[in-house]
């Protein structure tokens, strides 16, 4: 037990040790920017600390705790949406051939309409309500989880199915033991892509169906040539997406996925 | 009898691998089965392990529980090595407690450390691998044992070393095994007797005892055995090479 919390604590420092190489590159954008600013001045770019000034100065706002708030659930229900009936139908046309055949077209459909055409339907059949930004993220990232999905489950090691086969495993020892440690490593890269595409989608949607959240106030803030503002709130959702994929997902995969660490050779290791 | 096959039969995409075969394993014999490469070994292993129903003839399975080592190890990269000895354990719905103990016992028997049960297979190397994977199938205290040329990939030494831990288990737990294999020295140190298929799938297989126990034999007794069927005319088609054109 003790060595396990040890153990705990050891990897946590170095997932939060692991940050300084990540600000670094956080910090050259910051650079280019301060770069830019300087050249246009004030009006057109502000720089990046007087956009911090001002996302200091939106977050102690009520309004933009709210408008924060519902752009949130409305991503987070959309990523749940996307994910669960993404990856749900991809595993089947994984285990499915014609389940395969008849999705496949499908999905090359949605993933041929452009996003924009899905709000302007949402919008029609929604209204202004958060439900056409729901839509919008679910219709936008389902594909990604479908592919991989599908790509997880079709790929699954057969030699280790007729290995557990042999020892008389069931179907769902088989799925829990075999197929699912598999298919995570597919889902991971197709989850953070959906969790960064739910943030932007969402924003999108509001602004354009002007149904609150931070698309609204992106919205108010454009119409008012509020040019710090538009910056703070346009940070304020990178902040987001950031913290979604690196205080939630990629824990987990690392946690999930301790077992490919071990097979990278000694000073490789992160 | 503890396994019966009765004229089996099978073919993959109309191209017949085996005819009218007939095999059986009495309790506590171990049963080297040769051939040159593609000849439909691992074909039998697999209809009598129950892993492909045969096209034709029929298998009668008098036994407990089976387990199966692969050619390669096929441990699961995800689970320790104390997690991939406890698989069949697991499947069979032992409980976690009653698994870690005999866990211990099997990776004792195959040379395990219990400092190796933490690794992930990633870790171990190939010969490890394979102890892990004999382990494995000893674990489910199987009354017959299917080997499909498990130590193909490992170099000789530790190739010896391999069969002897397999020859002692099969002593020790009387279980009965079905030894697939086209090394005929490896055939000749671990079985009772051998088959040989030809290539041909109504060619005729070749059957020979092997004086002495597994295990008891003098290694210059196996030799000479190994050369005099060398030269032999019926294990020619082991020898000359050839793959068989699919």
């Amino acid at each position: 037990m003790v060595r396990r919390l040890i153990a705990f604590i050891g990897w946590a420092g170095r997932y939060v040790w692991s940050a300084w190489a990540g600000a670094c590159g956080l910090l050259c954008i910051a650079a280019a920017w301060q770069g830019a600013h300087e050249f246009y001045g004030s009006f057109v770019l502000p720089s990046p600390v007087e956009t911090l000034h001002e996302v200091a100065a939106i977050l102690r706002e009520p309004w933009f705790v709210r408008a924060a708030g519902e752009t949130a659930v409305r991503s987070l229900i959309g990523f749940a949406l996307a994910v669960g009936i993404g990856t749900l139908t991809g595993a089947i046309a994984g285990y499915s051939f014609a389940a395969m055949r008849l999705m496949r077209p499908i999905v090359t459909v949605i993933l041929g309409v452009p996003p924009i055409a899905w709000i302007v339907l949402a919008l029609i059949w929604f209204g202004s309500s958060g439900g056409s930004a729901v839509m919008t993220v679910v219709v936008a990232a389902l594909p990604i989880s479908f592919a991989g999905g599908l790509e997880g489950v079709a790929t699954r090691d057969r030699a280790l199915d007729a290995m557990a086969r042999s020892f008389g495993g069931g179907m769902w020892l088989r799925f829990r033991t075999l197929t699912l440690p598999h298919l995570i490593s597919y889902l991971f890269p197709a989850w953070t892509t959906t969790a960064g595409t739910a943030w932007k989608v969402t924003v999108m949607a509001e602004l354009l169906s002007n149904t609150g959240g931070i698309g609204g106030e992106l919205a108010t803030a454009r119409a008012l040539f509020d040019i710090p503002r538009v910056m703070a709130l346009i940070v304020a959702v990178v902040a987001f997406a950031l913290l979604t994929e690196y205080a939630l997902l990629h824990p987990l995969r690392d946690r999930l996925e301790r077992w490919r660490e071990a097979g990278l050779p000694w000073g490789v290791k992160r | 009898m503890r396994l019966v096959l009765e004229r089996v039969g099978h073919a993959f995409l109309g191209r017949a691998v085996l005819e009218d075969f007939d095999l059986s394993l009495a309790a506590g014999e171990v049963v080297a089965l040769l051939g040159p490469s593609g000849c439909g070994k691992t074909t039998v292993l697999q209809i009598a392990a129950g892993l492909l129903d045969p096209l034709r003839g029929r298998v009668q399975r008098h036994y407990r529980r089976h387990a199966v080592v692969f050619q390669e190890p096929r441990l699961l990269p995800w689970f320790t090595a104390h997690d991939n000895i406890a698989y069949g354990l697991r499947a069979a719905g032992v409980a976690r407690a009653e698994r870690a103990a005999i866990v211990a016992q099997r990776a004792q028997d195959v040379g395990l450390s219990l400092h190796d049960l933490d690794k992930y297979p990633a870790e171990l190397s190939g010969g490890m691998r394979q102890r892990v994977a004999v382990a494995r199938a000893l674990a489910v205290r199987p009354d017959m044992v299917y080997f499909d040329e498990p130590f193909t990939a490992v170099d000789v030494g530790l190739k010896r070393i391999l069969q002897d831990l397999v020859i002692e288990a099969a002593a020790r737990e009387q279980f009965s095994a079905l030894f697939v294999t086209h090394d005929l020295w490896e055939a000749v140190r671990v079985a009772h007797r051998l088959l040989l298929l030809p290539r041909r799938a109504d060619g005729p297989v070749v059957a020979r005892a092997i004086a002495g126990e597994p295990g008891r034999r003098r290694e210059r007794d196996i030799f000479a055995l190994v050369e005099a069927w060398s030269a032999d005319p019926a294990f020619r088609e082991l020898f000359d090479g050839r793959e068989s054109v699919h």
